[in-house]
């Protein structure tokens, strides 16, 4: 019998997971970035802008964005690698990458895009100076995989960068709850017209590890010196750890 | 996490204004450093293009430990205050690391310049440059004057409260003035024949 594993707070089989989360996905694409700047206020860009800031990314460096969507990542981390520089674009789902590469087409570059999934990275090994994902992590079905293959596509000395929603300064959550199970699907319906995926999206942060579960994650994963940063009182984590 | 980040791209930014100071590095690729903070140690290893690279260390090559007096002297001195860091560890390393660090330049103007132009960065540069040589000059003079203070004038200068006693027996002595001025006045004023009369016991 398939394993279980959760989706928000329901249980699925471990082999529909993906499926359901493409679903969320596929429907929500088109006003992604949108709905970003509308749930966190603009936020989401200054923690966006912490993390490339964290990847001490220099001319000339390889960089892998895994669960890359719209390519608010990819986009700051070329600027930081230059002409010399490699990013990768990566998605598993089909609309959002298509969202992500049209985005950057439309500016001009044409970076490097590849739809594959985070927990089976078509990459050889130690080739990438940094791995990135932000707000992926949560939607994959094996974490412990993906963070195992993040690490064996980074050369030895690279870092991995995790950018995810984490669990929020005890004081403040009746009001993050408040706001993520009431006004969270509100805006889902009156905006992308489509509730049930920001249900969805508040349900997976309340299943997504915390700041340690996920440090502890990361150093299974075989990450040294792993360690994290909160964020607007915790709502984002960002984790750092280097492959040695 | 933030300071590392800080201290990575600072010194990386330094590296990559200064010629030939990340081509001087590169022959000590892969070798480690860790900048001792007392409250934070910052590990680095050198890349492959001479810049540092934050890395997970456990026993590095060279430790450097700055100093109370590197920290105080950075604004003013620049470079020459690195003489009062700490070194330990690898020779070759150190003395390389000590070259590069003398070398390096932050070209102010530069970095300035795509924010609020180039004729702006120039005259901010200047008046940044003439205040930090005026903080400095004041600052000298200052500790001219304090030395010289200690050393020379101290000793003839009062002390308040030999100042309060001077003050009081000043006073003391106007009043004994004034009484003596006032007995005088009274034996001036009386008459001749009272004073040739003899005393009686």
């Amino acid at each position: 019998m398939d394993k279980t594993t959760h989706f928000g707070y329901k249980q699925v089989a471990e082999s529909e997971k993906a499926a359901k989360v493409a679903e969320v996905f596929h429907s929500v694409a088109a006003q992604y970035d949108i709905m970003n700047d509308l749930m966190s206020a603009g936020l989401h860009r200054l923690w966006k802008r912490f993390a490339v800031a964290q990847a001490g990314l220099r001319p000339g460096m390889r960089v892998l964005d895994v669960a890359g969507g719209t390519a608010d990542l990819t986009r700051l981390f070329l600027k930081e690698v230059g002409e010399t520089g490699t990013v990768l674009l990566t998605d598993i789902n089909f609309s959002m990458l298509r969202e992500g590469r049209d985005r950057m087409l439309n500016e001009g570059r044409i970076p490097p895009t590849v739809q594959c999934d985070g927990e089976r990275l078509p990459f050889p090994d130690n080739y990438f100076d940094c791995v990135s994902v932000a707000f992926g992590l949560r939607n994959m079905t094996h974490k412990d995989q993906a963070l195992a293959e993040m690490n064996r596509v980074l050369k030895p000395g690279g870092r991995l960068l995790v950018l995810e929603f984490s669990k929020v300064w005890k004081p403040l959550e009746p009001a993050y709850d408040l706001y993520s199970f009431k006004l969270l699907p509100l805006m889902g319906k009156l905006v992308a017209k489509d509730a049930d995926s920001y249900q969805y999206l508040a349900e997976s942060i309340r299943m997504h590890p915390g700041q340690e579960e996920l440090k502890t994650m990361m150093e299974a994963a075989g990450f040294a010196k792993v360690s994290y940063h909160n964020l607007t009182a915790g709502v984002v984590a960002l984790h750092k750890g280097f492959k040695v | 996490m933030i300071a590392e980040a800080l201290i990575e791209r600072s010194l990386n930014h330094l590296l990559r204004q200064s010629p030939g100071a990340a081509e001087a590095l590169v022959r000590h690729a892969g070798r480690s450093v860790r900048f001792d903070l007392t409250l934070a140690q910052v590990d680095f290893r050198i890349a492959d293009d001479g810049c540092f690279s934050e890395a997970a260390v456990d026993t590095p090559d060279a430790v450097i430990r700055p100093t109370p007096a590197l920290v105080a002297r950075l604004p003013f001195f620049g470079r020459e205050a690195l003489r009062q860091a700490d070194y330990s560890g690898d020779p070759a390393l150190l003395a390389t690391l000590d070259r590069v660090f003398r070398q390096l330049d932050w070209d102010v103007e530069a970095d300035l310049a795509p924010l609020v132009g180039d004729i702006a960065a120039h005259r901010l540069h200047a008046l940044g440059r003439d205040a930090l040589a005026g903080l400095a000059h004041a600052a000298a003079a200052l500790g001219h004057n304090a030395g010289e203070y200690v050393v020379e004038e101290a000793e003839l200068m009062a002390r308040a409260i030999d100042v309060a006693r001077f003050n009081h027996d000043v006073d003391a002595l106007a009043d004994d003035v004034a009484r003596l001025d006032a007995r005088l006045h009274l034996l001036e004023a009386r008459p001749p024949e009272q004073d040739a009369q003899p005393r009686t016991a």
